[in-house]
């Protein structure tokens, strides 16, 4: 059988495979096509509406007058909303605060269990716990912590001070409120962060800490000239990343704070949400959902270009 | 003179090591510090809800019995186990875990499909595709909402587990997850498969799939506290019980008198174990391609 099949003409030869070859492309296609058809739908079709939207007045109920188109009137209002500049501001605010205090715990850590300690992988994923818990569940959790005046929180800093400060009104104080969901989101989503700094310092190979000891380098020394340059694109990275969520805060304040006290909590999601569901006014709150993008956007190419100038 | 660079040399890694010593005390005491700050919280939760006095709790909270409880109870549990009633916590968690367990079951499928096509596959327009996708990664869930609230209204899917599920079955950084991971392994194992005449469904399936299994976990830890843990979404799209996801009818709660604390504690606790479960299972795995992936993508 083997023997005669060189006998066969080549057209036949080439025919079956052609078949094959069709055959493969419709399953290809096939493949394909689900994770397509559902992007489109729900991604790309949603996302070219809401430019359209944003520039209609297109309400939550429809109503009898139909959907007119209004041009740029949604973002030239939305400019003059003094809350929107608020929330802007203070997503801004949570931001400034967040980057530091979560980044660098994560940073800290992942430094702390890079190292040889005992029962490393168990604090590893013990840090990881409250960023697989749901932020509803971390919003009850340190609702009942920030407790006014006699949470836990307060009882510890009093125990702690000997009672010389006063029990502070974490979700009360417009001077407080950011700052402690700025404390409840670390908490929550440090773990991720550390888990991606704790590859970083992996992928720093041992060779170049052996040649920096050669050369006589100290412990800082070390850290700074090799440790240092070597996390350069995991910094970028979490820096990026934690940015992006920051600009996004949402759930936290909406179950804690509505964006209050006295608009102090106010971010740009949420205010989107009750523009579009409170207010009912669905064009002008995608008009704000397409400024989140931008801003999104914004935040993303940033990204790319320092990779790129880290030669990543 | 050699000598006395090597004796050097010892003594100064000698008083490196001592240094390193009482360092690692120091780094000790640092890392139980973190993890008493990370754990307490949790803990806190956990011990609540072994509580049986819902106004005992409250009380508690002003001391350090927050963090202590005299004769525990699973009586909350219980409580919360109930599928009907006022407060079926029970019902919710069900309806959360049908809708987990969907949204990845599928998008495991469609998204690792897609993955799979774009790495091997021989499409004219795959790097177009590609590109695309990785493209489309930059829009976030937040400002496509609006508009895909009015398109689920108008289809009149609002309320069922429909809505829930298929918007987020397909994702940008899962198929992106897969094509990378495809597309790492060896060209060799394609080829001879395809030689033998197997179809590329079948390569697909009987040879990169099982072989897939770190991307298989992380694909699944990452949808999965994702779709657990979805928020705002729901809230916008259930308007009754019947779909209703944990997550919102415990926000809902919260709102309210804290008359229920008891309960939500237990609920709680609940809503994590599913997702820790997921997690304790597939970690192995998760760490090293999630973060492989994350930096470099």
């Amino acid at each position: 059988m083997t023997l005669q099949q060189p006998a066969l003409p080549a057209t036949a030869l080439a025919r079956p495979a052609r078949r094959r070859d069709r055959g493969r492309l419709f399953q290809e296609i096939g493949m394909l096509a689900p994770a397509v058809a559902l992007l489109t739908i729900f991604l790309i079709v949603p996302f070219l509406l809401s430019f359209w939207t944003a520039m209609t007045n297109q309400p939550l109920v429809p109503r009898p007058t139909p959907v007119r188109f209004i041009g740029l009137t949604n973002f030239l209002r939305i400019f003059k909303d003094d809350l929107f500049w608020t929330s802007l501001w203070n997503v801004s605010r949570f931001t400034f605060w967040i980057l530091p205090v979560q980044c660098g715990l994560a940073f800290a850590t992942a430094l702390l269990l890079h190292q040889k300690l005992p029962l490393r992988n168990f604090f590893r994923g013990l840090f990881f716990l409250p960023a697989i818990t749901s932020m509803v569940v971390v919003c009850v959790i340190w609702g009942t912590l920030f407790q006014y005046p006699t949470g836990p929180l307060n009882q510890i800093i009093g125990f702690l001070s000997g009672g010389r400060i006063q029990p502070i009104d974490w979700l009360g104080d417009p001077n407080w409120a950011m700052f402690s969901i700025v404390l409840l989101s670390a908490w929550q989503a440090y773990g991720f962060q550390m888990i991606v700094y704790l590859a970083g310092l992996q992928g720093i190979p041992d060779e170049l800490y052996d040649a920096a000891r050669i050369d006589g380098a100290n412990a800082f020394q070390r850290f700074w000239h090799v440790t240092m340059p070597g996390l350069r694109p995991t910094h970028v990275f979490v820096l990026v990343i934690t940015t992006i969520q920051a600009f996004k805060l949402y759930t936290q304040v909406a179950i804690l704070t509505q964006g209050g006290p006295k608009s102090s909590t106010e971010t740009v999601v949420h205010y989107m949400v009750r523009a579009g569901f409170e207010e009912q006014k669905l064009g002008y709150a995608s008009a704000v959902s397409v400024i989140l993008f931008v801003i999104v956007l914004i935040i993303a190419l940033v990204q790319r270009q320092l990779l790129r100038r880290f030669d990543v | 003179m050699s000598d006395l660079v090597i004796s050097t040399f010892e003594t100064e890694a000698k008083r490196e090591r001592s240094a390193i010593g009482s360092l690692r005390i120091v780094q000790t005491a640092c890392i139980f510090v973190i993890a008493l700050v990370i754990v307490s919280p949790l803990f806190m939760l956990v011990i609540a809800s072994l509580k049986d006095d819902r106004f005992q709790i409250l009380a508690d909270m002003g001391s350090f019995r927050a963090f202590w409880v005299s004769n525990p109870t699973l009586s909350n549990f219980a409580e919360v186990g109930n599928l009907s009633g006022e407060l079926a916590f029970g019902r919710y968690l069900l309806n959360s875990l049908i809708i987990l367990a969907t949204t990845v079951g599928a998008g495991l499928i469609i998204n690792s499909m897609a993955g799979f096509v774009l790495a091997w596959g021989s499409l004219r327009g795959r790097a177009l595709i590609l590109s695309l996708v990785i493209a489309l990664y930059v829009i976030p869930q937040e400002s496509i909402i609006m508009p895909l609230v009015i398109m689920v209204s108008r289809a009149g899917i609002t309320d069922t587990f429909t809505v829930q599920i298929v918007p987020w079955v397909a994702s940008p950084l899962y198929i992106f997850l897969f094509y990378q991971f495809f597309a790492q392994l060896p060209k060799e194992l394609f080829e001879a498969a395809e030689m033998d005449g197997a179809s590329v469904f079948r390569i697909y399936r009987s040879i990169f799939l099982p072989l897939s299994l770190p991307a298989l976990a992380t694909v699944s830890i990452l949808m999965g506290i994702e779709s657990w843990n979805q928020y705002l979404w729901p809230i916008l799209v259930t308007q009754t019980d019947y779909a209703r996801p944990i997550s919102v009818a415990i926000a809902t709660f919260f709102g309210q008198d804290s008359i229920y604390w008891d309960r939500a504690m237990a609920a709680s606790v609940l809503m994590m174990i599913p997702i820790l479960a997921l997690y304790l299972v597939f970690q192995r795995w998760f760490v090293s391609s999630f973060v492989g992936s994350a930096v470099k993508g």
